[in-house]
C-alpha cells in the first residue's frame, strides 16, 4: 500500500528545476513543463496555487502515483505518505492519523466539499475508490481558517478527474488475494463548451480472518458500488457550471455469533453544483451548492428462534450553499472571501432526539507577496452555531526564499472540531452489561429518568454542570520548516510541528448505578499535544531511477497524565499479581496508538524501452500501545506494546500497444500480520490488473 | 528486562523490609507490626451480570489473620468483586451480613511502602445506599479490562486503609483475583474470586502509623 507524499517533492524538484533552468536559459524544456502544469493545488487557498511556493506543509498525490502503485482505495495511498498512517476503527473501517492526531480530526473533502458519515468519529477511507481521482491534496496543520469544523489536524481533498478532449475512457479489472475484485470503468466526452463523464466501480472482498478460533471474521465479506457522474458547461469564456453527483452503496455480512447474524449496509449520495463567473481581470465569483446523505443500517437476527435481535440505523444529511469571491488586487496580492451555511441533521438509534445543526459562516484570506521573496497568507473564519460556542479561526503563514535553493516557511493556525451529534445526544444502555452512555445534552433528562426508576446509586458529577455548553475541541497548530534543493537531483524538506489541543472531549463517569455499573458522559477535560518532526526527501539517481524517503518523529501526550506522573500519582505492577510501585515521569509513553517513529522508503524504476515501470516500497512504524494493560489508566512503559513492524510492497506495470496496461504486484510481501493487535493488516496480497484505455 | 524487573522487585522488597525493621527498633514497647500475605481467599457469589446477586460473604479478621464465620468478629468480607466493611449499615442485598463493629475504610493512591499513616477523616462506613469501597471497574480496587481478555485485575497503586471492627488499623494491597495469583492470568482458564493480598496490621491501640 503505499507511497506518496514524496511525489510532491518530486514535482517540487522538477518545478524548481524548471525555474532555475528558465532563469539560466540554458536547459532544454522537455517534459518538465508538463509536470509543472500539474503542480498546482487548490486546497490551500481555494484558488489554483503552485505547490512549490506554498508556505504550508502540503503534498500532492497525482493520478500517475496512484497508477504506479496500483492503489484501489484511498487508504492504500494515504498509508504510504510520510507522517500519515491508517488506523483501524472497530467494525473494520480505517481512518487517518495525521501529525499524531486522531482520525476524527482530519477533514476529508471531495472537490472541496466534506464527506460525512462518521458514526463513531472516524470516516472510513475504504469507502473511497481512487478510480476517478485526478489528484489528492494533503494539507497538514489546522486549516479551520478556510474549512471550519473538523479541519483540526489537516485537510485531505480528493480532486476528481475531468475528461480530455474527444471521447475517451478506460476499463480496469483487478483480482487480488482474499477474493478481492475491483472493476472500474470510466467514460468521458469533452468539446469546447461541454464535458460529461461517468464512472462506475464495483469492489468486493471475501473478507479475511486473523483468528480462526472465532465464528466471526476479522473483516466480513462485503460488496460495494460507486457511481459518479460529472458535467461541465461553459456558457461563455467567463461563465461555466459544474454539476457532479456520486452514489455509494455497500452491503456487508454482520456476524455476532453462530446464532446472531445479519447484515450491515451503507448508502451514501452527494450532489455538488458550482457556477463560476469571471467579471473582469480582477474579480471572479463561485456559487456552490452541496447536499449529501449518509445512511447506515445494521441488523442481527436470532437464528435460534427466527426473531430480530437488534436493529440500528444512522441517517445523516448535510446541505451547504456557499458563495466565494476572489479579488486579484495585483500580480502580488489576491483576496478570497466566502460566506456559507451548513445545515445538518441526524436520525439515529439510541438518540434522545433528532437534532439539527445550523451553522452560518464567513471567511476571508489574503495571499500575496509584499516582498519579492516573501509570501504571506493571512486568513480567518467565523463559524456561528445553534448548539455550541461560535468559533473564530485565524491563520498566518509565511514563506521566505533565502536563495533559489533554500526557502524557509512557517505557519500558525487555529483549528476546531465541534462536538458531534453522538457526544451531545446519545442515550444508550448496554442491555447485557448494564452501563449507560449519555450525550452531554441528554444528561439532565436521562439522569432524571434513571433516578425516578431508582437506578442511580450515587451522583458523582452534579447535573447542574451540564447546563453549561460543551465546548468544541480546539487546537493551535504551529509548523516551521524549510525546503532545500542542493542540486537538481535532490530535494529535502523538513518540518517541525506542534499541535496544542484544548478541551479534548472524553468520557467520564458521572454517576454510579445501583447495578454496580456506571453512567458515562462526555466532557471537555484533557489538554493534549502532539509534536515532532517530519522529513521528506527525493533523490533522482538517474533519469529513470528515483528514490524517496520520509520519516516522522512524534511525541503525543496528555498534559493531565504528565502532571499525574510528575506528582507521583501513577503506579504499576511488574505483573498483575505483584505489588505496586510508583512510576516516574520518564515512564509515561504518551497517547495510545502513536508510534514514536514512522518511516517510509520507495524506489521507482522506469524502463522506457519496455514501456514498463517497477517499484519497491516500505513503510515502518515503531512500537505503540493500544491498551492500558496494567490498569493504572495510563500508557506507561510497563504496559504491553504492539511491536514495531515494516511492510514491503512491490509492483510492476507494463503497457503494450499504448492501450493495454498489465499490472502485477505483491502488497505486504513478507506476509506480516499481528492477529492480536492489528485488525486491518490481512497478510500478503498478490494482485493482477489489466487496464484498457480508449 | 527480566533481570531489571527482578532487581527492582528485590530492591523494593529490601526497602520495605528495612523500613519495618526500623519501626521495630524505634518502638520496642509496642507489639510488632508485621507484613502478612493471604493467598486464595475464596469469595464465591451467585448471580451477577444483570441477575440478582446472592451468596455468603467470606469474612476476614486481621487480628487473627484468618478467615472467619463469626457474625461479629470480622473486619472485611468479600463476595465476588464486592468488599464490605464491618461498620455502618447493610445495603440490604441477599445474604449480606449485618454490621456489628465500628469498622471503616478508604482507598488511597500509593504503594504499601508509601502509605504509612492513616488519615482518619477519610474513613467511611458502608451505608444503605452504597458501599464504602465503591463497586464497578475503576471505582474501587479493580479494573475490568473488557473484551477480549475480560480480566479483572487489581488497579495498581490502590491501597485499602482499614479501621477494624474493634478500632485497630490495617492497610491492604490486593494482588490478584485469580486462584494461585498467576503472573499472567487468563480469565478463561484461571478460576476467579480467589483473593490474594498483602496486608500490614497495626495491633496497637490508637497508633495510626504503619
Amino acid at each position: 500500500m503505499s507511497l506518496i507524499k514524496d511525489k510532491s517533492y518530486f514535482f517540487l524538484l522538477l518545478f524548481v528545476t524548471g525555474i532555475s533552468l528558465a532563469q539560466k536559459q540554458e536547459m532544454k524544456q522537455d517534459s518538465v513543463q508538463v509536470e509543472m502544469l500539474e503542480d498546482v493545488l487548490i486546497t490551500a487557498t481555494r484558488t489554483k496555487r503552485q505547490l512549490s511556493s506554498l508556505p504550508l506543509p502540503a503534498t500532492i498525490v497525482s493520478k500517475k502515483d496512484l497508477k504506479t502503485i496500483n492503489a484501489v482505495r484511498l487508504s492504500d495511498i494515504l498509508n504510504e505518505q510520510s507522517g500519515l498512517i491508517t488506523v483501524p476503527d472497530f467494525g473494520g473501517g480505517e481512518g487517518i492519523q495525521m501529525q499524531g492526531l486522531d482520525a476524527a480530526y482530519t477533514l476529508i473533502l471531495v472537490d472541496g466539499v466534506p464527506l460525512i458519515g462518521r458514526s463513531a468519529g472516524t470516516l472510513d477511507l475504504d469507502r473511497i475508490t481512487v478510480g476517478n481521482i485526478k489528484q489528492i491534496e494533503i494539507i497538514k496543520g489546522a486549516s479551520s481558517s478556510l474549512y471550519g469544523n473538523e479541519a483540526l489536524g489537516g485537510v485531505i481533498n480528493i480532486i476528481t478527474d475531468t475528461p480530455k478532449y474527444g471521447i475517451n475512457g478506460s476499463i480496469q479489472q483487478r483480482t487480488a488475494s482474499f477474493e478481492t475484485y475491483d472493476t472500474r470503468a470510466d467514460i468521458g466526452y469533452k468539446n469546447d463548451k461541454f464535458s460529461i463523464s461517468g464512472f462506475i466501480n464495483r469492489y468486493s472482498s471475501g473478507g479475511f480472518d486473523l483468528n480462526e478460533n472465532t465464528i466471526t471474521n476479522t473483516v466480513e465479506p462485503f460488496e460495494n458500488y460507486t457511481l459518479s457522474a460529472k458535467a461541465t458547461y461553459d456558457f461563455s469564456e467567463k461563465t461555466n457550471i459544474v454539476l457532479s453527483g456520486r452514489f455509494f452503496t455497500q452491503s456487508q455480512d454482520n456476524i455476532a455469533s453462530e446464532i446472531l447474524q445479519g447484515e450491515s449496509t451503507i448508502d451514501e449520495w452527494n450532489l455538488h453544483t458550482k457556477l463560476d463567473h469571471t467579471f473582469n481581470e480582477k474579480w471572479e465569483s463561485s456559487m456552490e451548492f452541496y447536499a449529501t446523505n449518509y445512511k447506515a443500517t445494521e441488523f442481527l437476527n436470532d437464528n435460534s428462534n427466527n426473531t430480530r435481535f437488534s436493529d440500528a440505523f444512522f441517517d445523516q444529511i448535510m446541505i451547504r450553499p456557499e458563495l466565494r469571491t476572489v479579488y486579484k488586487a495585483s500580480e502580488k496580492a489576491s483576496f478570497i472571501g466566502g460566506i456559507g451555511y451548513t445545515y445538518e441533521t441526524l436520525d439515529r438509534t439510541f438518540f434522545s432526539e433528532s437534532p439539527e445543526f445550523k451553522a452560518p459562516y464567513v471567511y476571508a484570506q489574503y495571499d500575496g507577496n509584499p516582498l519579492k521573496k516573501l509570501n504571506v497568507i493571512i486568513g480567518a473564519r467565523f463559524d456561528n452555531h445553534n448548539v455550541y460556542q461560535s468559533q473564530f479561526s485565524p491563520k498566518l503563514a509565511l514563506r521566505y526564499e533565502i536563495t533559489p535553493k533554500l526557502a524557509v516557511k512557517g505557519s500558525a493556525g487555529y483549528g476546531f472540531k465541534a462536538p458531534d451529534f453522538r457526544q451531545l445526544y446519545f442515550n444508550f444502555t448496554n442491555a447485557t452489561v448494564g452501563y449507560t452512555v449519555l450525550g452531554y445534552d441528554a444528561v439532565p433528562e436521562a439522569i432524571a429518568q434513571l433516578e425516578a426508576e431508582g437506578q442511580i446509586a450515587n451522583q458523582i458529577v452534579p447535573v447542574s454542570v451540564f447546563s453549561e455548553e460543551l465546548k468544541p475541541e480546539s487546537s493551535l497548530a504551529i509548523n516551521a520548516g524549510f525546503d532545500y534543493k542542493p542540486t537538481q537531483k535532490i530535494s529535502i524538506g523538513i518540518n517541525v510541528f506542534k499541535n496544542l489541543i484544548d478541551d479534548l472531549i472524553d468520557t467520564r463517569i458521572i454517576a454510579n448505578k445501583t447495578n454496580g455499573q456506571n453512567v458515562f458522559s462526555y466532557t471537555n477535560i484533557n489538554e493534549v499535544y502532539t509534536q515532532g518532526l517530519e522529513f521528506s526527501s527525493t533523490w533522482k539517481i538517474t533519469k529513470n531511477i528515483k528514490f524517496s524517503a520520509g520519516y516522522q518523529l512524534l511525541f503525543a501526550k496528555d498534559k493531565t497524565a504528565e502532571e499525574a506522573f510528575e506528582n507521583g500519582e501513577v503506579f504499576a505492577r511488574e505483573n498483575p499479581s505483584s505489588p505496586s510501585f510508583q512510576l516516574e515521569s520518564s515512564d509515561y509513553f504518551g497517547l495510545f496508538n502513536r508510534s514514536r517513529h514512522m518511516a517510509n522508503g520507495k524506489l521507482f524504476y522506469k524502463i522506457p524501452k519496455w514501456n514498463s515501470n517497477a517499484n519497491i516500497r516500505t513503510v515502518y512504524r515503531s512500537k505503540y500501545g493500544i491498551a492500558d494493560s496494567n490498569g493504572n489508566g495510563y500508557l506507561d512503559k510497563y504496559d504491553d506494546f504492539v511491536n514495531g513492524y515494516s511492510i514491503w510492497d512491490i509492483a510492476f506495470n507494463k503497457t503494450i500497444y499504448d492501450k493495454y496496461t498489465f499490472g502485477l504486484g505483491v502488497d505486504n510481501l513478507f506476509n506480516f500480520t499481528d492477529p492480536q493487535n492489528i485488525s486491518n493488516i490481512a497478510g500478503r496480497i498478490i494482485y493482477g490488473n489489466l487496464t484498457i484505455q480508449f | 528486562m527480566k533481570t531489571i524487573k527482578l532487581l527492582t522487585f528485590v530492591l523494593l522488597s529490601i526497602g520495605f523490609i528495612a523500613c519495618s525493621n526500623d519501626d521495630n527498633d524505634v518502638t520496642p514497647v509496642l507489639l510488632p507490626v508485621n507484613s502478612e500475605a493471604v493467598s486464595n481467599l475464596h469469595a464465591p457469589q451467585n448471580g451477577g451480570q444483570g441477575q440478582p446477586v446472592s451468596g455468603t460473604f467470606t469474612k476476614f479478621n486481621f487480628a487473627t489473620g484468618q478467615e472467619t464465620t463469626s457474625d461479629t468478629e470480622w473486619d472485611i468480607a468479600f463476595r465476588g468483586t464486592t468488599i464490605i466493611i464491618n461498620g455502618g449499615t447493610s445495603l440490604g442485598t441477599t445474604d449480606e451480613p449485618d454490621r456489628t463493629g465500628n469498622g471503616a475504610v478508604y482507598i488511597t493512591d500509593g504503594s504499601m511502602s508509601t502509605v504509612t499513616e492513616v488519615i482518619t477523616e477519610n474513613l467511611v462506613q458502608d451505608s444503605s445506599s452504597s458501599y464504602a469501597i465503591a463497586t464497578g471497574s475503576g471505582n474501587g480496587w479493580y479494573t475490568y479490562a473488557g473484551p477480549p481478555s475480560h480480566l479483572i485485575n487489581p488497579t495498581p497503586g490502590k491501597i485499602i486503609v482499614i479501621r477494624t471492627h474493634d478500632g485497630k488499623y490495617a492497610k491492604v494491597e490486593i494482588l490478584s483475583y485469580y486462584k494461585d495469583a498467576p503472573a499472567n492470568p487468563d480469565a478463561f482458564v484461571d478460576e476467579s474470586r480467589y483473593f490474594t493480598f498483602n496486608y500490614v496490621y497495626q495491633p496497637n491501640d490508637n497508633v495510626t502509623t504503619f
